[in-house]
């Protein structure tokens, strides 16, 4: 494995929910080399989204450190965090998250806003972005007029435009159909073909080793095993 | 993200929830339609005055009347406002022109119209100045012996003329009465009925020493004298005529202290015919008794004068002037000093309306709150998108106080609008109402350019202080609550 790119080291997370005192991450620590696909397996309520929100500098870790590229996520300030967001990071939800009066087109464009694109080249990328994903016949349409399976290659392409260092996924393919599930997990696997680091948090353990290097499992807020998946095995073998 | 940006952002937000983004901009339409009207009659009404004085030269004009009585070694001293002071305050520094108001009644011979009105003298110097600038027809005199007339516009009235050029060249006979006291004497001695013989008779000398029989006896006895003396002071005397030629229509400059006779004639004019005049006017007949002058046969132009108007020069000091009169015992009035007053009392009103204006305002601030609230916790979960792509707290906090922004500069745009036609509905009614009860009509309604600036400054001002809060907290949304909970 290459030298680590992302890592985080004695992560925890820990938040008051009512009375009780939740630890989602625990003494966590983890490495991922640039253009590595990553999953993250685990139970409902195992800690992954909250450590996908962590890596990708959504959240702030009660303590421990996330380093990405040698700078330290919790030595920025929010506005740096927030430019760190804007242009290496693309993230992809299970619910997709669009903006529901804004068009396919301007929904992807909406990512570049953060990134001191101009109005052209936005909609270039957008509609390019668009195109690769299959959906050019669906620029105009709002997400409501959009099966799932599109909604979230719309999601996807809002991530990819702003052609980021790392993908965090949570959960893609977790409203979606076989069909489109497939569908993702190729685009997700075309892109990382490109070089994309990827971490995609799933409970679905078949899709996970079906698409990425190495799988983790979480546990309790805890990384329980390591494995590489079958694919790296097989490519290795 | 540009501002540009932002605005596409924030108005697209807007159009979505296009119905309560109109509600609440109306609101500031309706509190800046309120705002914009009731400071443009403020401001309408201040410049009509403004307007006024700057075109008459009055931040340029003083009036002298006469003084109070004043303690001098002793004794009661009342300075008079005659052509000796007249001289005086003309020889004051900064004083261009110093000209008496001396009017007098005169018997007026326009084409078949006689009319019993007033004539003024007015030197050539202060024909020139500012006061009598508003020239509707002809011109002004050129010399002080001219044999010319201007008219006011009050005599186009009296003589049912529509036209102020069609009585240029026109000719007007000025006739003066000159009194005769001792035929009005003659008139008292020559009773024939013996009625002034026979009171006088009754009269007891040992009762005058009783205040009551004196009483009686002035009020009886020698009523009867004064009434006889009157009537043959009003039926005798010989008559001065002056045939003249209107030269010009002028604007009367107003009322009160700014009233100038229908008839303006050159100063020599008037000096031939007023002098040894006593006019028919009761007021001035007990004036003249009063003061002696009806015996001695002074006329009104030798004597004192009601007011003396000064014509400053643009660098004169006012306070100096106005001092050195004060100190010579009369009383002045100057109008820059009076512009003063009426400036800060139009201040306070516009004040006063303002607040009315903002109080509606400070209910459409609420509204913009409410909005805004609304709608940022309707869009937490689009939010928390925004976040995850890269937007950070300043970026949230102007997208949402573009939101607020767009609501005030829309509503202060149609509110502007809104104020505009009220205040010229209001204007158009006023005039009707002006002209119906025989009143010029004037536009007390303006909305000058300073206002619209105040207008749109104030709306968005208020609405951006009306998105501050709601910006703040906008800004303040975890992205990882908002995205979990949409």
């Amino acid at each position: 494995m290459s030298r680590s790119w992302l890592s985080a080291s004695n992560l925890n997370r820990s938040y008051d929910h009512g009375p009780n005192r939740v630890h989602a991450v625990r003494d966590l620590n983890l490495h991922i080399a640039r253009g590595e696909f990553l999953s993250i397996v685990g139970a409902s309520g195992s800690g992954k989204s909250t450590l996908l929100n962590l890596l990708a500098g959504l959240d702030t870790p009660s303590s421990g450190t996330i380093e990405v590229d040698g700078v330290m996520l919790g030595e920025l300030e929010p506005r740096e965090l927030a430019r760190y967001r804007a242009r290496l990071v693309g993230m992809v939800f299970q619910s997709f998250h669009l903006i529901s009066h804004q068009t396919a087109l301007q929904n992807v464009e909406l990512a570049l806003y953060f990134s001191d694109v101009g109005p052209t080249e936005r909609r270039e990328r957008a509609l390019e972005t668009l195109d690769r994903l299959g959906l050019s016949d669906r620029v105009d349409h709002r997400p409501a007029a959009l099966s799932g399976g599109e909604q979230q290659r719309v999601a996807v392409a809002r991530a990819l435009v702003k052609e980021p260092e790392v993908l965090f996924a949570d959960e893609p393919t977790g409203n979606l159909d076989r069909k489109n599930s497939e569908q993702i997990a190729r685009i997700l696997m075309e892109s990382h073909a490109r070089g994309l680091t990827i971490v995609l948090v799933t409970h679905d353990s078949e899709f996970a080793a079906k698409c990425s290097d190495r799988t983790v499992t979480m546990d309790y807020g805890r990384l329980v095993s390591e494995n590489d998946s079958p694919r790296v095995r097989h490519d290795t073998a | 993200m540009t501002l540009r940006d932002g605005i596409v952002l924030a108005t697209g937000n807007l159009w979505r929830m296009k119905l309560r983004a109109i509600l609440t901009i109306t609101g500031v339409v309706i509190a800046i339609g309120a705002f914009v009207a009731m400071l443009s009659f403020a401001a309408g009404s201040h410049g009509y005055i403004s307007n006024e004085y700057q075109e008459l030269g009055l931040f340029n004009t003083m009036q002298v009347y006469p003084g109070k009585s004043s303690e001098d070694d002793g004794e009661s001293k009342i300075p008079t406002l005659d052509m000796n002071a007249v001289d005086r305050f003309a020889s004051l520094s900064g004083v261009n022109v110093a000209y008496p108001f001396d009017d007098f009644s005169v018997d007026a011979m326009f084409g078949d119209t006689l009319l019993e009105t007033r004539a003024q003298a007015l030197p050539v110097a202060a024909a020139r100045t500012k006061l009598f600038s508003r020239v509707l027809a002809g011109r002004l005199f050129d010399g002080d012996e001219d044999r010319e007339a201007i008219v006011e516009e009050s005599f186009l009235e009296m003589t049912g003329t529509e036209v102020a050029d069609s009585v240029i060249g026109e000719r007007i006979v000025l006739a003066v009465r000159k009194p005769d006291v001792e035929r009005a004497l003659f008139h008292v001695l020559s009773d024939e009925s013996g009625e002034l013989g026979e009171a006088l008779s009754r009269v007891v000398p040992e009762s005058l020493g009783t205040a009551d029989y004196r009483r009686r006896i002035m009020t009886g006895t020698l009523g009867g004298v004064a009434r006889r003396f009157l009537e043959g002071f009003l039926e005798g005397g010989r008559v001065e005529r002056e045939t003249l030629i209107v030269c010009g229509v002028v604007r009367g400059a107003g009322s009160r202290s700014l009233r100038t006779a229908p008839i303006l004639v050159p100063a020599e004019v008037a000096r031939r015919m007023s002098a040894g005049t006593i006019g028919t006017d009761p007021a001035e007949l007990y004036a003249a008794l009063q003061s002696g002058r009806l015996f001695v046969g002074e006329g009104g132009g030798d004597g004192e004068f009601p007011r003396v108007t000064l014509d400053l020069g643009s660098r004169a000091n006012h306070d100096e002037i106005g001092d050195s009169i004060e100190a010579m015992g009369f009383e002045v009035f100057s109008y820059a000093r009076q512009f003063e007053e009426i400036r800060r009392s139009y201040l306070i009103l516009e004040l006063g309306l303002a607040v009315v204006g903002l109080v509606a305002l400070v209910t459409a601030a609420l509204g913009i709150v409410n909005t805004m609230f609304m709608s940022i916790s309707e869009r937490r979960g689009e939010i928390g998108v925004l976040k995850s792509l890269g937007a950070d707290e300043e970026t949230i906090r102007t997208i949402f106080l573009i939101e607020s922004s767009i609501i005030g500069l829309l509503g202060a745009l149609f509110g502007i609008l809104l104020g505009w036609i009220v205040s010229r509905v209001a204007s158009i009614i006023l005039k009707i109402v002006m002209e119906k009860q025989g009143v010029p009509p004037i536009d007390v309604f303006a909305t000058p350019l300073w206002l619209i600036l105040l207008a749109v400054m104030i709306g968005l001002g208020v609405s951006l202080l009306s998105g501050v809060i709601p910006a703040a907290r906008a800004a303040r949304v975890d992205p990882v609550v908002a995205l979990r909970s949409n």
